[in-house]
């Protein structure tokens, strides 16, 4: 797992000034972000601003109706999602989507649909049960009577089957117990420790900003901030507003 | 965990089966065998040879009609047409070559003559399936998802239309049959003179069932193909191009109704309207197998057949779709999704 680190020509993910929504409604008005190749970033900010559907548009789900997104240096706005996972990018979606009817080791076949060389899928398969060993266990069970923790990890699973340059993770923790929470955003780190780029939406903002380096503010289908997690822990209005602080803190 | 697979072991095997039996689906199949062994003993075998020939097709028929609405929701009212579009090929392909065997006789095409205007009427079947999706549904699902059923249905009413009197106005209202494709004594069989048409027909089409299932269950695009009954969206996202999936799915469909019609063209002969008949059989099979499942609309194919062949002969020939049409109205009544119709997790899935 040796994608190439810190390109010289570009970053891996750039969205400019991007607008977004369904039929009529518009959720995104000019929205600017860029994900570098081992970055890990999220992208917070509360229910209803958007987040879900930024990344929806840039895995290719939605139908951007203005501005450019340009992954490796390829301008991939508008092209459908499969052309766009054929490209690298793998989306975890807040709903899962997981094949229900299949099991586990099928789903995960299933995100190895586009790698022909068995071979190579093998050692796929066999670099995500090391990073989910309960998956291992859980092999021929079906995905759709998995617990709520098991279905996400087969999702990030599935969607690491394919070798991905990009994750695009939305809302992992949603619904999830703070253990399994934290098992997830460990799995993640150690992902991004592997050299994985993520770009993470999530509304658990305290452990969101634990984890990551860098972050964008959405609200309101707007990017309000930008800037790197640490800081933003330290924002006095994230701090008020998603944190719950009144003040500086420590 | 080991507590519940416990007790499951200790029901008893003869529980577990009046269980099954007294189920909707238990109920029907045990009702057709003991119509069907009745008949037999009442009025002799040959009773089931046609409803074990034509019960293959109508399932093969009904599979591609689950398929098409358990892939992509597609309710298909002209269903029946590509089995007409089947007797066609056939004909028009089996003619010339049983016209070339007049003038030499050659022991080779006359076996390999039928096989080849049945594959060819497969092939072409699929080919207007593949069509019908680029030009039909394709733009019908870029131009609106709303309102989806209705547009379905009013859509493939009128390229049922379309379709028979494009038949007619290019090659007449003629029925244009033939008598057998291998021109050979009949063979005996359990004390019934059987065709070799039949008994190919009946063998036919279990060997494409099984090559259906394996293409299904193994195939790489099986396996897309079942994925997108399941989710599309996650379909997308592993990399599964959904539109060809869908274009493929309805190519099969209509691929597997060409099979049937030219099949069955010694009994069916090609003529505008005969693809109706096959079209409410489909139909029937489907609402009463359950939508969306296509191992229920094999069984269901036979069961339809067995219903229809008992109908004919104690109640009359006029009588033939009525038992039918009372089957479903007492499915919908009493079980609304079918009698092997439970939460249908995907077009192969139960």
């Amino acid at each position: 797992m040796n994608p190439e680190k810190g390109r010289e020509d570009g970053l891996l993910l750039e969205v400019k000034n991007l607008d977004s929504g369904y039929g009529f409604l518009q959720v995104l008005w000019e929205v600017t972000l860029t994900v570098d190749t081992g970055e890990f970033v999220c992208l917070i900010g509360p229910n209803g601003a958007g987040k879900s559907t930024t990344l929806k548009t840039i895995c290719g789900l939605v139908e951007p109706k203005g501005g450019t997104i340009t992954f490796k240096g390829e301008p991939i706005g508008g092209l459908p999602g499969d052309t766009v996972s054929r490209k690298g990018i793998s989306y975890i979606s807040e709903a899962l989507n997981l094949f229900t009817g299949m099991t586990v080791e099928e789903n995960l076949a299933m995100g190895a649909y586009t790698i022909k060389d068995k071979k190579r899928v093998k050692s796929h398969l066999d670099f995500v049960y090391e990073l989910f060993p309960r998956l291992k266990e859980r092999e021929s069970q079906f995905a759709g009577t998995l617990s709520g923790g098991e279905r996400k990890m087969l999702a990030v699973a599935r969607g690491m089957m394919s070798q991905p340059s990009l994750l695009l993770v939305d809302e992992p923790s949603l619904g999830l117990a703070p253990q399994l929470t934290a098992s997830v955003f460990r799995a993640l780190g150690r992902l991004n420790g592997q050299g994985m780029t993520i770009l993470l939406v999530e509304q658990n903002v305290t452990k969101t900003l634990q984890v990551t380096e860098r972050g964008y503010v959405l609200e309101k289908g707007r990017v309000v901030l930008e800037g790197k997690s640490s800081d933003m822990a330290q924002n006095e209005h994230v701090r008020k507003v998603y944190l719950g602080v009144e003040g500086k803190g420590s | 965990m080991a507590e519940t697979q416990q007790l499951q072991i200790e029901e008893s095997f003869g529980a577990r089966v009046l269980g099954w039996v007294t189920s909707a689906a238990g109920i029907t199949i045990v009702g057709t065998f003991a119509v069907a062994i009745f008949a037999v003993i009442d009025k002799g075998p040959y009773i089931i040879v046609n409803a074990l020939v034509t019960g293959g097709m109508w399932g093969l028929m009904a599979v591609g009609l689950a398929l098409c609405f358990g892939v992509m929701n597609l309710s298909n009212f002209a269903h029946g047409e590509y089995f007409m579009i089947g007797t066609l090929a056939a004909f028009y392909i089996i003619t010339p070559l049983h016209n070339a065997l007049y003038e030499n006789y050659n022991t080779p095409l006359m076996v390999v003559a039928p096989l080849i205007a049945i594959f060819s009427a497969f092939v072409i079947g699929g080919i207007a399936g593949a069509v019908t999706d680029k030009v039909v549904f394709a733009p019908l699902r870029k131009r609106s998802k709303e309102q989806w059923m209705m547009n379905c249905f009013l859509v493939t009413i009128g390229l049922g239309v379309l379709l028979i009197n494009g038949h007619q106005l290019i090659f007449g209202t003629v029925f244009k049959g033939i008598v057998a494709y291998w021109d050979v004594p009949s063979i005996s069989l359990f004390g019934v003179y059987i065709s070799v048409d039949r008994i190919f027909t009946f063998l036919l089409a279990l060997l494409v069932i099984i090559l259906f299932w394996f293409f299904m269950k193994f195939s790489r695009t099986g396996r897309a193909v079942r994925a997108v009954s399941q989710d599309e969206a996650g379909a997308l996202m592993v990399g599964i191009s959904v539109p060809r999936i869908h274009t493929f799915t309805l190519a099969i469909s209509c691929a597997l109704a060409g099979l049937a019609g030219a099949s069955l063209l010694f009994m069916f002969p090609s003529y505008p309207g005969v693809g109706l008949g096959p079209l409410y059989n489909s139909w029937f099979v489907i609402i009463v197998a359950g939508f969306g499942n296509v191992a229920g609309a094999i069984a269901g194919g036979f069961i339809i057949a067995f219903v229809q062949v008992a109908t004919r002969v104690y109640l009359g020939e006029g009588w033939e779709s009525v038992i039918p049409m009372l089957m479903i109205a007492v499915v919908l009544i009493f079980k609304p999704t079918g009698i092997f119709g439970a939460k249908v997790r995907g077009v192969w899935e139960r």
